[in-house]
């Protein structure tokens, strides 16, 4: 347990888009700091002791921005860490957040994640994750031709797809049952402002009329790239109820690191034999939920924001953090359990399939989180939500961020 | 703030190319770490790395150092600046009670990338990055200049700390070994090529390979691991405006008010006289004594005086040898290393309390400052 | 660590990333400026700090710093440096020419921009010295458009 409780007083984002060719990256993440300040009530930017920010620079071909971008953040002559993890950034942006507070040396930590896709190329970005291990396929006997044919594969899809097949080989979920997250999401998006792909009329029908991409997802169930920022106000206990009406207390955090999926013998695909397995995510959730004192998280968590670009995963997620039991996840989403007024609400915002700013989708999961239980959310439930999650993954496919939260501080559980 | 624990170390031997892999490197120096500590890799909670996407050439580039760092099934993340940087995220991580010992490593090969090729990607990408005038080389000799003509220093003096550092890096073993100078003249520093009026070569780190990793514990763990921990006892982050154009470089205003706050924690009211030694990051020679003087170790203008004092950089500081990513955490463990009385052929007699820094940016943008006392006996 | 007898495979390849930085509202109209030979800064609503290049928030007051103000062409060289080393993206080059490198603060404005510094030679600079901007032969709208800043008068 945490000698200092850190708790979110506030969240903010920006309005997020394929192309935000209005503001340069300063300026994005400018909007999204101001918007988490102006929901922050008595807090004004001087009272921040600490700012953290992270993004995935190779999708910008900025190295540091934040350097740059300090005036903009309400960062100048003050302490500033920057965290990047790929996918988990937001995440990992967040945790460090959490642990600014928690450490006592800062009382109000600023947390800041950001992407702005537009500004390059993120397959070229993604490929490089491939890419960098290079040196290892000549000695396997690839040729650079070969190679290069398939660096593709080491990015997003590619190893989505075969997690996708993983998954659907395990549970015996279909194309359809793929196709109805995709709806869930994406009408779920359209009632929250900052989100990308707005579709309130969308349905199963029309994403499996799409073409594939890459059996068995096709391109309609794929995620958007998009611009956009995020913000989150970490504070102490006493400050935080004396600002926010309901002060959300982040009660568990963990981010346990799986083996590296090294690209597969064709080069299409992970080296953790199952993909779907995810042991750091369930490592992440044990330690997490047990900081947390939560032994039931399928009984105990009302609310929960998986990072799910593609739908496979959210199906996945939800079984592997506890939510659902093994294979189960499907039918419960056939009988409407996750739906925004179902009993265990997933991914109201509109999840990371609707919008995916890389470097800031880690933590607009928390952040959603944290709002629903402020009871503040764009979309938010019709249950009151005590005790939310907020999960994170990236990497080689072997990062997991994993943040519980709830309106209770943690010691009244143990 | 309660007191934080070194309780091991280990760098890797640097090289201008040393024909390792970096998983090699971060193997040897994670593996080096916990064997010097004689702890085991399942005894670590969490690990935390400094690498740099840019440096290594790679998107999420700590994504497959997982295993060489000993972080399979770890908390693990990764602070994308200084080692130093990465090191105050251990600190938060140990303060904060829920983890007991953190790996802290930093590692780059500039060996592989062109380094200030690759600072120009630092550039604010509206202006700065186009007309392409900002990098290292220029950034560092108007530092110098300002510097110079703010305290009336000459070209001489600046010269006298290069020779002085690389006197220094001569007498440790774990400097670069192309950067051990022990015969150096002023006369040649001053003849060397010029890369920035006033800013010359041998008044510039050369950059070398090289990993660093360090071991953190809370107090009660640090005790029952080793009789002599150096406990960090003070820290400070600060970091200020990136445009030049707003700042006054001939000082550090991030390190001043960094080391206010560090001192103030550590309760140290004369950094003067309580300081014994000093391991500072500055890039460039001038840069050393920029920020000896922001954090209070001598008056401004008067950086000249700590080197006849000898007890600044004994390890011949960034001039020994400059791994990005890993030099701050480098300057923590030499600093250490001072306090436990294990610096082999530099160490300076009796040192009890030291401060060590590290920075990132163009004119030490964002700098961080630990206050280390010696521990047990 | 390599042993002598081992074999070292060199893999040659290249993989072409383009980036499009946004500029933003601002300096956007700064562009617009440059190619009409104007240099246009923004000022700060709270402290009335004037920034040029632009800038929409002010770092000191993080407040909206969106309005624009008309700046003239001369300034004072604040700092300078000069160099031989031609350092891009992609390599480090030394020229044979001198290139001189200026933080110039255009009168009006309250901070220095990085410039070119053109039409005379490194030993003639000077802090504080007078300067007014050259524009380029041919604007474009982009920081190319500043040619550099030489001397006026006698500095």
């Amino acid at each position: 347990m945490a000698k200092v409780q850190p708790a979110i007083i506030s969240c903010g984002f920006c309005e997020h888009a394929s192309k935000r060719s209005d503001v340069n990256m300063a300026e994005l993440v400018n909007e999204a700091v101001e918007d988490c300040l102006k929901k922050a009530g008595s807090i004004e930017w001087k009272d921040i002791d600490c700012v953290i920010n992270g993004n995935m620079p190779a999708f910008e071909g900025a190295n540091m921005p934040e350097l740059w971008m300090t005036d903009h953040m309400a960062a100048k002559n003050k302490p500033l860490l920057r965290v990047t993890t790929g996918g988990t950034t937001g995440g990992s942006v967040c945790i460090a957040g959490y642990y600014a507070v928690a450490s006592g040396l800062y009382d109000t930590v600023l947390a800041v994640a950001f992407e702005q896709q537009s500004c390059g190329n993120t397959t070229v970005g993604l490929s490089s994750v491939a890419l960098g291990e290079i040196s290892i396929f000549p000695a396997l006997g690839y040729d650079y031709d070969r190679l290069k044919r398939n660096l593709g594969a080491g990015a997003a899809i590619g190893i989505a797809s075969y997690q996708a097949m993983n998954y659907m080989r395990r549970s015996k979920a279909t194309e359809e049952d793929l196709a109805r997250v995709v709806v869930q999401n994406r009408r779920n998006a359209a009632k929250n402002w900052w989100t990308h792909l707005k579709m309130p009329t969308i349905t199963i029908d029309d994403v499996l009329d799409t073409p594939y991409i890459s059996y068995p997802l096709r391109f309609g169930m794929v995620c958007p790239a998009s611009d956009g920022a995020c913000a989150m106000l970490f504070t102490t206990e006493e400050k935080a109820k004396q600002i926010a009406d309901i002060p959300v207390y982040v009660n568990g955090v963990a981010s346990y690191s799986n083996e590296t999926a090294i690209v597969g013998i064709d080069c299409a695909g992970a080296g953790q034999v199952d993909p779907c397995e995810q042991l750091g995510a369930v490592k992440s959730a044990e330690i997490a939920y047990g900081q947390a004192g939560i032994s039931f998280p399928n009984k105990e968590i009302d609310y929960a924001e998986v990072y799910s670009p593609f739908p496979n995963q959210e199906l996945m997620w939800v079984e592997r953090v506890g939510l659902f039991e093994e294979n189960k996840a499907p039918e419960a989403y056939r009988n409407g359990v996750s739906a925004f007024n179902g009993e265990l609400p997933i991914n109201c915002s509109g999840g990371v399939n609707s919008t995916n700013a890389i470097g800031a989708s880690a933590m607009e999961r928390p952040a959603e989180a944290a709002l629903q239980i402020m009871g503040k959310a764009g979309n938010q439930v019709p249950k009151t939500v005590h005790t939310a999650l907020g999960h994170g993954w990236g990497g080689a496919i072997n990062f997991i961020t994993h943040v519980v939260m709830s309106d209770e501080p943690q010691r009244k559980w143990r | 703030m309660d007191k934080v624990g070194i309780v091991g170390y280990y760098q890797v031997k640097p090289g201008l190319d040393i024909m390792m892999s970096p998983y090699e490197m971060i193997f040897e120096a994670v593996r080096g770490a916990l064997d010097y500590a004689d702890l085991k890799r399942k005894d670590l909670t969490t690990v935390i790395s400094a690498t740099n996407d840019y440096y290594d050439g790679k998107t999420i580039s700590n994504c497959f150092k997982v295993e060489a760092g000993g972080a399979y099934m770890k908390d693990e993340s990764k602070v994308e600046m200084d080692g130093a940087h990465a090191a105050m995220y251990g600190l938060f991580r140990i303060l904060s009670g829920n983890h007991k010992l953190a790996m802290i490593y930093g590692i780059s090969t500039p060996s592989c990338y062109q380094y200030e090729s690759v600072r120009v990607l630092e550039n604010d990408p509206t202006f700065d990055r186009p007309i392409n005038l900002l990098n290292s080389y220029t950034s560092g000799g108007m530092q110098m200049r300002a510097y110079m003509k703010a305290f009336g220093i000459s070209e001489e003096d600046i010269a006298k700390v290069a020779v002085y550092n690389l006197k220094n890096a001569a007498k440790n073993p774990l400097a670069l070994p192309e950067a051990k100078k022990a015969d150096i003249t002023i006369d040649e520093v001053l003849k060397s090529d010029i890369l920035s009026t006033p800013l010359r070569e041998l008044m510039y780190p050369m950059k070398c390979d090289g990993a660093t990793a360090m071991i953190l514990a809370p107090e009660r763990q640090a005790l029952k691991i080793t009789d002599n921990p150096v406990w960090i006892i003070g820290v400070g982050n600060v970091n200020e405006t990136y445009y030049l154009g707003d700042r006054d470089l001939s000082v550090s205003l991030s390190m001043e008010m960094a080391a206010g706050k560090a001192y103030e924690m550590a309760g140290i009211k004369d950094p003067k006289s309580e300081i014994d030694v000093a391991e500072v990051f500055g890039h460039t020679a001038c840069e050393d004594l920029i920020i000896a003087e922001a954090a209070g170790l001598t008056d401004k203008g008067k950086g000249i005086s700590m080197v006849d004092r000898g007890n600044l950089n004994p390890s011949g500081g960034t001039m020994a040898g400059y791994t990005p990513c890993a030099n701050g955490l480098t300057r923590i463990v030499e600093a250490a290393k001072q306090l436990r009385n294990e610096a082999e052929g530099h160490q300076i007699n009796g040192a009890k309390m030291a401060i060590a820094t590290g920075q990132v940016g163009f004119c030490a943008q964002n700098n961080v400052i630990y206050v280390l006392e010696r521990g047990g006996n | 660590m390599l042993e002598e007898d081992q074999e070292i495979f060199i893999t040659k390849g290249m993989v072409r990333a383009d980036f499009d930085f946004w500029v933003g509202l601002v300096m956007d109209k700064f562009y617009d400026g440059l190619q009409e030979k104007k240099f246009i800064g923004t000022k700060c609503s709270k402290c009335g700090k004037v920034f040029l290049p632009p800038r929409n928030r002010c770092g000191d007051c993080f407040v909206k710093a969106e309005e624009f103000v008309d700046l003239p062409e001369t300034g004072i060289l604040k700092n300078f440096t000069v160099t031989t080393y031609k350092i891009t993206e992609r390599k480090i080059r030394k020229v044979k020419k001198d290139i001189m490198v200026g933080l110039v603060q255009v009168d009006g404005a309250d901070t220095a921009m990085l410039v070119p510094i053109v039409n005379t030679n490194p030993d003639n600079l000077k802090e504080g010295m007078k300067v007014s901007v050259v524009w380029a032969k041919k604007l474009k709208g982009d920081p190319q458009d500043i040619a550099g800043f030489e001397p006026v008068g006698d500095g």
